[in-house]
């Protein structure tokens, strides 16, 4: 069993800890220091997050996208044909991120991500898998003054997305995920985001997972299980139905299982996180569950989410059976 | 007191540089509660005054002393505290409240503030709360089981806060429920817990709701159990204006129609504003019409939100003058 993570984590701990991001953030916006002296500040801060992740007993990180300003705006900077807005609000969460808007068709140049993911796999103690927010979700949070079809526009943001995975690959990330919170509200949009993940995909060798958060996917299971992933995660803290929906149809994939809120403070202890993955992974091969908070955890404040990573570890290891 | 078009604003004004210093000094504890509450007192003067000379109907106190409208209820009520470090956007970060223990209203919040600034003007002045449901839901949530639990408790909370103003005398009480735009398939909880907060209150009593899908919504919305409603009209849809006009609105209720855009440095014209009043004047009769900005002016300055406000008192005096109300 394998305890991870979704993808974000908090950017700055709480006093007496410094916010050194934040700070430097603060200097490079007064012209007090370069942006390599920003960056600088950035892998330092992502060193810590990953130490931090192995600390917390984790089995597989991410660099905790400490780098991204939201989870559309990061890839969509580095994209051709996309220029950012004006602030939304992320789903019903209280975190607001710039709205990409597609002034003309989109275009890969060149890797996006790439640079941090071998940042991370080199100062991690725990291997590192690539996170990237899928086409589907960058599409739909989008304004679109070009394509006016958001199937057209997930299609477009698919094969660049694929691009970006391919060089990921060639890097050598073993396992690249696809965060789609967006499906699962706008369920009907099912057939175009089932082409747009095909298409992203397409041609990969590495392992693939695609993560569904922020609700449950009624309606869209079992047809899930036909797309082209190798895990698919689903979120048991905003979408208790899932549990039902997979007593109904059996999971074929490598499960991924949100347990933990990542949406709350309140603390979940290692004894109900095992007691839950004995329930929900009840009948699937250990080996193929991945253990995860139920979304990023950048929600949260820093000390709260290492704390419920170090719970979730040591649930994982209870549910295991392994001595603690 | 004109007998229709009242103008009034939603509640919040930029504070003015100063007191912003003073709070951040007063928070990394250089100086004393004693010195922020008098600058507090201060700005509460300049926000009174603008509005006299703007010549708004209803004032409010601009809530000089609050940074957020639900940390600075969680700083009061007991049961609640206040967390760690949350990125709200970009490089801005908020402590973000908890609900940790059982919720207890134990002395007065808003009144002083309030009295202080009723005192200064013979015109009305709005106490201003934050609903129960988005106290709950920008908040985290420890110490009740559900979410259901915790809105109704935080509820009876607030309804003590709408009494006190109530014995203080103001004549209007607005309890805004931001939260709920977008999750209006809460309406039925957010209906339970205004009742709630409202119970035995005499004064007047209004919510303001950010944009949302008010259509969807409709009507059961408008069964909030207050007397108006303050909605973001602006960049409303036209869809939300035609159903209004043709399924009609509650016969006992109003509306304060935001005519302006608070989220735009862009000063609208009086042209505008003229034309977005008679919006409205097809859907209610103007003793029953108030008009506003579409949300609190926090997030512009204080030269932008005086002159939005001068073009919305233009804009009402010039509707007012044509239907010899004036
Ligand atoms: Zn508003």
């Amino acid at each position: 069993m394998i305890a991870t993570v979704v993808g974000s984590y908090p950017k700055i701990p709480n006093k007496p800890r410094p916010a050194r991001l934040r700070n430097a953030i603060n200097k490079l916006d007064r012209g007090q220091i370069t942006q390599e002296e920003l960056d600088q500040v950035a892998g330092e801060v992502t060193i810590e997050v990953l130490q931090e992740h192995a600390d917390a007993g984790l089995d597989l990180v991410t660099d905790g996208q400490i780098r991204w300003d939201d989870e559309q705006t990061y890839l969509a900077r580095g994209l051709e044909g996309v220029s950012i807005g004006g602030l939304i609000r992320w789903f019903d969460t209280n975190m607001y991120y710039r709205q990409p808007a597609v002034e003309a068709a989109v275009t890969w140049r060149e890797p996006i991500t790439v640079r941090d993911y071998s940042f991370a796999v080199e100062h991690s103690a725990k291997p590192v898998k690539a996170v990237l927010t899928g086409p589907y979700t960058l599409a739909r949070l989008s304004v679109d003054h070009h394509y006016h079809a958001v199937d057209a526009l997930a299609l477009a943001f698919a094969e660049a997305l694929n691009q970006e995975a391919r060089a990921l690959q060639d890097a050598g990330a073993s396992l690249i995920q696809f965060n789609e919170p967006a499906i699962l509200r706008f369920k009907d949009d099912y057939t175009a985001f089932a082409a747009a993940c095909g298409r992203v995909t397409d041609g990969l060798s590495a392992e693939t997972a695609l993560y569904l958060y922020f609700g449950d996917a009624e309606g869209i299971y079992p047809q899930i299980l036909d797309l082209p992933f190798d895990l698919i995660g689903l979120d048991f803290v905003m979408g208790p139905q899932n549990e039902a929906l997979l007593k109904r149809t059996p999971f074929t994939k490598k499960l991924g299982l949100g347990i933990i809120d990542a949406r709350n403070t309140r603390l979940e202890s290692p004894d109900d996180i095992a007691g839950k993955i004995r329930t929900l992974g009840d009948g699937i091969d250990p080996d193929r569950i991945h253990v995860s908070p139920s979304a990023g955890l950048e929600f949260l404040p820093r000390e709260v989410a290492q704390e419920k990573l170090r719970r979730l570890a040591s649930g994982v290891r209870q549910a295991e059976g392994v001595p603690a | 007191m004109t007998t229709g078009l009242v103008t009034t604003t939603v509640g919040s004004f930029p504070k003015p540089p100063y007191l912003q210093k003073a709070r951040n000094q007063f928070a990394a504890g250089k100086l004393p509660r004693e010195e922020l509450d008098e600058l507090e007192k201060q700005a509460t003067r300049e926000v009174i005054a603008l509005q006299e000379e703007i010549g708004l109907d209803i004032l409010v106190d601009g809530e000089m002393a609050r940074g957020d409208m639900v940390v600075y209820f969680a700083e009061h009520l007991e049961g609640m505290e206040v967390g760690g470090l949350v990125r709200s956007y970009g490089n801005r970060y908020y402590h973000k409240p908890i609900v940790k223990d059982v919720l207890r209203w134990t002395e007065p919040i808003t009144v002083d503030l309030w009295r202080y600034a009723q005192s200064l003007t013979e015109k009305p002045v709005k106490g201003m709360l934050t609903g129960p449901y988005t106290m709950v839901e920008w908040s985290f949530l420890e110490g009740y089981d559900t979410f259901r639990q915790a809105v109704l408790e935080m509820a009876k909370a607030i309804n003590y806060e709408a009494l006190e103003l109530d014995r203080a005398g103001a004549p209007f009480i607005q309890i805004d429920e931001p939260a709920l735009s977008t999750r209006l398939e809460d309406i039925e909880l957010a209906i339970e817990a205004m009742a709630i907060a409202t119970e035995g209150v005499n004064a007047k009593t209004g919510t303001h709701i950010c944009y949302g899908d008010f259509v969807s919504a409709y009507p059961r919305f408008f069964d909030m159990p207050v007397k108006q409603f303050d909605l973001e009209m602006a960049n409303s849809s036209h869809e939300l204006v035609e159903l209004l006009k043709t399924k009609g609105f509650p016969e006992d209720k109003e509306i304060a129609w935001g005519v302006v855009d608070v989220h735009s440095h862009v000063i609208e014209s009086v042209d505008d504003v003229v034309s977005e009043i008679k919006r409205g004047l097809d859907v209610l009769p103007p003793e029953r019409l108030y008009i506003d900005p579409d949300c609190g002016f926090k997030t512009r300055t204080w030269d932008e939100s005086a002159a939005k406000l001068r073009v919305i008192m233009e804009g009402v005096h010039k509707v007012r003058a044509e239907l010899g109300i004036e």
